[in-house]
């Protein structure tokens, strides 16, 4: 079981040391026999915004639903706003938006009507924030929740997780089902977010929207948090698959030489490789040759998962 | 603890949970106004087969009180039939000893499991729930939710016989229709309270349904065989038609109404507790 004490040494101020935002120790929940998180125990800053990073099924929901009191510890515990999340639940909720993986309400009810119920259970009377985050997520709050595609729902569940100006905002796979533009509107607004202050503790299959948005992540896998790092040390970390192209053949070894290649294989004027942070050093070499086509990729998440972190953590 | 923060307009926002009464207040409402439709469609149409009773019971009263003179023993007491020779008798024979009680009960069950149940199953209490809304207030909100609604369908059935017997002549005394109407609330509330302790250990809609709806069931075929069957009669005890036994015929019994909503509103705390401790899925 890994325990990783990330950000324990909390800022101490004058004022006394500054309480993290969600504090996990030990954080268990077992389904009968299937597993849900094992021992996760990690602690969120206030201001930042934290990216939770694992492959579907690894157990990011399970403990985002626990933080919410929706699931009950098997043991461990977890604090929030330093509040006991299970005895302290409403308090906590109360200062907290949730977007769910798949959001769903009555599906009867406009948009409208959900953002003015969950404003009457909040006890906001000002929906001008709603409002503007409509307008900008393009959100039709007219139409029945049954009448709207999946990417649809899921603007009318932004609104409803944000409206309220929430301290931290909880998101599961927020923008699965957004169409890019919108992804980017989302983005700007969790930035925004942590300009005010808030925290954001954002789940996500998906490495590249971590990368662009996430002070830090929490990576989870099987159940058990992996690793905990610095989002610029896992881009630093993180590699590209490169395919290029020549006219004619080349030296394999001009390229296998270059710092941070590795898996270099050639078949005829084609050479494939990875590379892990010198693109530079790769696109130089390659113009020196005549290119008839160059491909660069991210690696998947899962394999990114099974370099770094094996199948039994961390290497 | 009051937590504000610095809303982007500039105003500062409250973070604190609501008082449970507001929340309650906010999803009784809400839940009534999701069945709006249910006076006109469960009390329209009950209203509308209780008035035809009222209103055709002038032009067959001295027929109907032949035929039932010579209906065997066993069965005028089985389904309390005494002498039909008032139109409070007809009714509660035709409607109130068994059609509006078991849909009026069958309605209150399905209040309480889409309010639970059925929204858990579809992913609307992990949104519900993410809200400072506890789960006793979910409860306690969906039981006042099939309390009002229930009651007002009452309403629409009462005064559709009323003025049906207004205007057939047919003498409907009120205040044994009111208390007829009471005494169905109350039992529903009994099967209410039930479903809402099944929603307790239960997750799926139907089995919280089926448990309700089996036991309303059950309690009525112990009833009817307990007035029949001398075996079964030392066991009327436990079903809640005993107490709910004919106060349209025979007038209310304040006490045992007042049981059985009672009784309802405990079980529905129960069930509050049961919730509180199990996952939500």
């Amino acid at each position: 079981m890994f325990e990783l004490e990330v950000g324990s040494d909390a800022r101490d101020t004058v004022s006394g040391p500054v309480t993290p935002v969600i504090e996990t120790a030990e954080l268990t929940k077992t389904y009968g026999e299937s597993r849900g998180i094992d021992g996760v125990s990690m602690t969120v800053e206030a201001g930042e915004v934290f990216g939770f990073l694992g492959p579907n099924g690894a157990g990011k929901t399970t403990t985002i639903r626990t933080l919410l009191d929706l699931l009950h510890p098997t043991s461990g515990s977890a604090r929030v706003f330093g509040l006991d999340s299970r005895r302290d639940t409403l308090r906590i909720r109360a200062r907290t938006g949730n977007l769910p993986g798949d959001f769903a309400y009555d599906a009867r009810l406009t948009g409208r009507e959900v953002i003015d119920l969950f404003a009457r259970l909040r006890g906001i009377s000002d929906l001008g924030r709603a409002r503007d985050l409509a307008e900008r997520f393009e959100a039709d709050l007219d139409r029945p929740l049954a009448e709207l595609s999946r990417g649809n729902r899921q603007k009318v569940g932004l609104v409803q997780a944000m409206f309220h100006e929430p301290e931290l905002l909880i998101l599961d796979e927020p923008t699965s089902g957004l169409d890019p533009l919108m992804q980017e509107e989302f983005l700007k607004v969790v930035r925004e977010a942590r300009e005010r202050g808030g925290t954001v503790f954002l789940s996500s299959h998906d490495l590249d929207e971590v990368e662009r948005v996430c002070d830090r992540v929490g990576i989870i896998r099987h159940g058990r948090l992996v690793d905990v790092e610095e989002v610029a040390d896992l881009t630093e970390r993180a590699y590209r698959h490169v395919t290029l192209e020549f006219s004619g053949p080349v030296d394999a070894a001009e390229f296998a030489a270059i710092a941070g290649v590795t898996e270099l294989e050639r078949s005829g004027n084609r050479i494939a490789f990875k590379a892990q942070s010198n693109l530079d050093a790769v696109i130089k070499a390659a113009a020196r040759h005549e290119l008839v086509d160059i491909e660069l990729t991210h690696p998947s998440l899962e394999e990114i998962f099974l370099t770094f972190y094996g199948e039994h953590g961390p290497r | 603890m009051t937590t504000r923060v610095e809303a982007a307009a500039g105003a500062r926002r409250d973070l604190t949970p609501q008082p449970a009464l507001s929340v309650f207040g906010t999803l009784v409402r809400r839940g009534m106004r999701d069945r709006r439709r249910a006076p006109l469609s469960w009390g329209g149409s009950l209203g509308a087969m209780s008035a035809l009773i009222v209103a055709i019971w002038p032009s067959i009263e001295g027929s109907i009180s032949k035929a039932v003179r010579s209906y065997p023993r066993g069965l005028k007491e089985a389904f309390g039939i005494g002498e039909l020779n008032n139109v409070a008798a007809y009714l509660d024979a035709e409607m109130f000893s068994l059609i509006v009680p078991l849909a009026l009960s069958f309605f209150a069950v399905r209040v309480i499991t889409s309010a639970i149940a059925s929204a858990e199953e579809a992913g609307h209490l992990d949104t519900l729930l993410a809200a400072p809304v506890s789960r006793r207030v979910l409860v306690a909100s969906a039981l006042a939710t099939a309390a009002a609604m229930s009651a007002v369908i009452l309403a629409v059935l009462g005064t559709a016989s009323w003025i049906a017997g207004a205007i057939a002549g047919s003498g409907l005394p009120l205040g044994r229709l009111v208390a007829a109407l009471v005494g169905v609330w109350a039992l529903a509330m009994l099967f209410a309270g039930l479903a809402a302790l099944a929603t307790g250990p239960l997750r799926r809609p139907a089995a919280v349904t089926a448990v309700a709806t089996g036991t309303l069931i059950a309690m009525y075929v112990i009833d009817l065989l307990g007035k029949i069957a001398r075996d079964v009669e030392p066991v009327r005890w436990a079903s809640a038609f005993r107490y709910y036994d004919s106060p349209l015929a025979d007038g209310l019994d304040p006490l045992a109404a007042a049981g059985l909503a009672l009784t309802g509103v405990g079980l529905a705390a129960v069930g509050a507790l049961l919730l509180e401790r199990r996952d939500i899925r």
